[in-house]
């Protein structure tokens, strides 16, 4: 959508109706601090860890200007972190598909069936715990899940269970829980955006016409709110490339995902290791954004505040 | 359009529509008890008497608050973390605005790449950021740590929070009012300070509370960037790591209630000046 329209009462005075270098390079002198903070604070970082990636630790754990792709190849040759890479792949999917199967008959009954007033005080609630301390929501997971939790207490207490179970936590099922927790408003959001521009009449238009429900479903409302779809996917798939914590508090020894090897590296002070693999993460983010920038609508999800 | 509810949208044109509807309802609403189930634990953990929080509650007390009242450790957390914070929203809120008034009124070619650019640190995890600052400061400039660092990592995101928030604000805003105040006399400072900065305003502010409560909430970037100082979720962590106590829930409820609140007054400063907004041409 564009603010500038043409026609006679739209049109600039003409002071602004022809702008000069001069004028177009002082419009862009604002951009100027913004660039300088992301170019030093964001792209340059990123650039060294990227150089760093190619050098090498020394025996005294120091990074020497050695150029060579030895980080890489053992991405590919030590087992440990393909496995790793793939099995957050598949996490990151799985969630992704969890959320999408909950945030999808949400919103279809908050927008299809909830009055007006209503739909922005459930929307609103499901954004609160967005914008609330991450840290705190995976902490209170842990608090609910944990051996001593809430959910072990109660089970033992109404006596189905006598030992407390550690079936759903410190493993993946714990990490596949939480993560469904953490990241379901971005999904309910991005597809709550979408579905709210959605006429529903065309759904009983199609099925007067002949369609069945899921014919009239599949090509007629999900065609409709395929930005919002991918939004959904891409808010909810990236951040588990970068998830650490959530393995770390919940996932046990068998939870971790790539971040926790990238920042195990670092731990260790193996520098140029931890910037490859990061590197990995970095580019294949960067691969999804690419590939879906025209269908991703950052505005739908963050400028909901 | 699709705006309330009329007969003709809710009429059943199957006999399973009413099944569907009260079936998506059941699920809609335990999906809202899944999204507060924690948070209400955490709350009633943090009332608990006994010291190892957990069901059947024992009894309640608000001795974990006066402990965490007293404790010198959550102290110097918390004067860190608002210093990072206020000193984080500032800047981001002023170069973010700027930013954003460069991205809404440039070339449309140059908007786009620079939209593209600030959107990155929402999206790029927050690890890869952390992580290259972490480096960056450390072994290419070799610098310390500190809460300068954390400042530094927190503005890289929250700035872009600024932009898209002030840029969808200044998308929406009617230039002809601009035109008006240029044609009855104006200067182009007189315009800015008493027609624009007036009418966005309540982005500015909603960016500045946003930015608030992201830092102070922040812990991926913070983890990797603060030297020897804490911040209240690096004092939660660390507690956590030693072992749950009930003092830290005591102190996760009073942020909850300090980031909504901020929150609220936020999203209410954002609606109250949509009425603003440019009506839709036709």
């Amino acid at each position: 959508m564009t603010s500038e329209t043409a026609g006679g009462a739209d049109q600039a005075p003409l002071a602004g109706s022809a702008p000069g270098v001069r004028a177009r390079l002082g419009r862009a002198v604002p951009f100027v601090p913004g660039f300088l903070m992301l170019a030093f604070l964001f792209l340059i970082p990123m650039a060294i860890m990227f150089v760093f990636s190619l050098w090498r630790t020394n025996s005294d754990f120091n990074v020497v200007a050695d150029w060579n792709l030895n980080n890489y190849a053992r991405f590919f040759n030590q087992p440990v972190y393909l496995r790793t890479f793939a099995k957050t792949l598949v996490m990151g999917t799985a969630v992704t598909a969890a959320g999408l199967a909950l945030a999808l008959p949400f919103n279809y009954f908050l927008v299809r069936y909830v009055s007006r007033g209503l739909q922005r005080a459930v929307l609103l609630a499901v954004i609160v715990p967005f914008w609330t301390s991450y840290l705190l929501r995976v902490y209170a997971w842990q608090a609910i899940l944990g051996e001593t939790g809430a959910l072990n207490q109660f089970l033992m207490g109404i006596g189905l269970i006598k030992e407390p179970t550690t079936l759903l936590v410190y493993n993946d099922t714990g990490v596949f829980i939480v993560l469904i927790y953490v990241y379901f408003p971005f999904a309910a959001l991005a597809l709550y955006a979408a579905l709210e521009k959605f006429d529903f009449t065309q759904l009983n238009a199609a099925q007067d016409l002949g369609a069945r429900p899921d014919q009239a479903f599949r090509y007629i409302l999900v065609p409709q709110i395929r930005t919002g779809i991918i939004t959904a996917c891409i808010f909810v798939f990236i951040p588990i490339l970068g998830e650490f914590l959530t393995p770390t508090l919940v996932g046990g020894a068998e939870g971790n995902l790539i971040a926790n090897l990238v920042v195990n590296f670092f731990r260790q002070s193996q520098i140029p290791e931890g910037s490859a693999l990061a590197i990995v993460i970095a580019a294949f983010v960067t691969i999804v954004l690419i590939i879906f920038r025209r269908s991703l609508r950052v505005e739908d999800v963050v400028t909901r505040g | 359009m699709a705006r309330g509810i009329s007969a003709l949208e809710t009429m059943p044109v199957s006999p399973y529509a009413r099944l569907t509807r009260a079936i998506l309802g059941v699920l809609a609403g335990a999906i809202l008890i899944f999204l507060y189930l924690p948070i209400v634990f955490l709350i009633l953990f943090s009332f608990e008497k006994s010291d190892s929080p957990g069901f059947p509650i024992t009894g309640l007390t608000t001795h974990w608050y006066e402990a965490m009242l007293a404790d010198s450790g959550i102290h110097t957390a918390l004067l860190n973390s608002v210093e990072v914070a206020l000193v984080t929203a500032f800047l981001a809120t002023v170069i973010g605005t700027m930013a954003a008034f460069a991205l809404v009124r440039g070339r449309t070619r140059f908007a786009g790449t620079g939209r593209l650019l600030f959107t990155l640190p929402i999206m790029i995890p927050g690890v890869l950021i952390g992580i290259g600052l972490l480096i960056f400061v450390r072994r290419a400039l070799d610098l310390k740590l500190g809460l300068h660092t954390v400042v530094a990592g927190h503005l890289v995101f929250t700035t872009s929070f600024v932009v898209l928030i002030v840029a969808a604000r200044l998308q929406g805003f009617d230039r002809r009012l601009e035109w008006a105040a240029a044609d009855l006399g104006a200067s182009s400072r007189q315009t800015l300070r008493y027609i624009v900065l007036p009418l966005i305003a309540p982005a500015i502010i909603a960016g500045a509370l946003l930015s608030v409560t992201l830092s102070i909430d922040e812990f991926v970037i913070t983890f990797f960037t603060i030297g020897p100082q804490l911040t209240l979720p690096l004092y939660i962590y660390t507690q956590i790591k030693f072992g749950v106590t009930p003092e830290v829930n005591a102190l996760a409820t009073v942020i909850l209630v300090v980031t909504l609140s901020v929150f609220a007054i936020g999203s209410l400063v954002l609606s109250s000046g949509r009425r603003f907004r440019r009506r839709e041409a036709g």
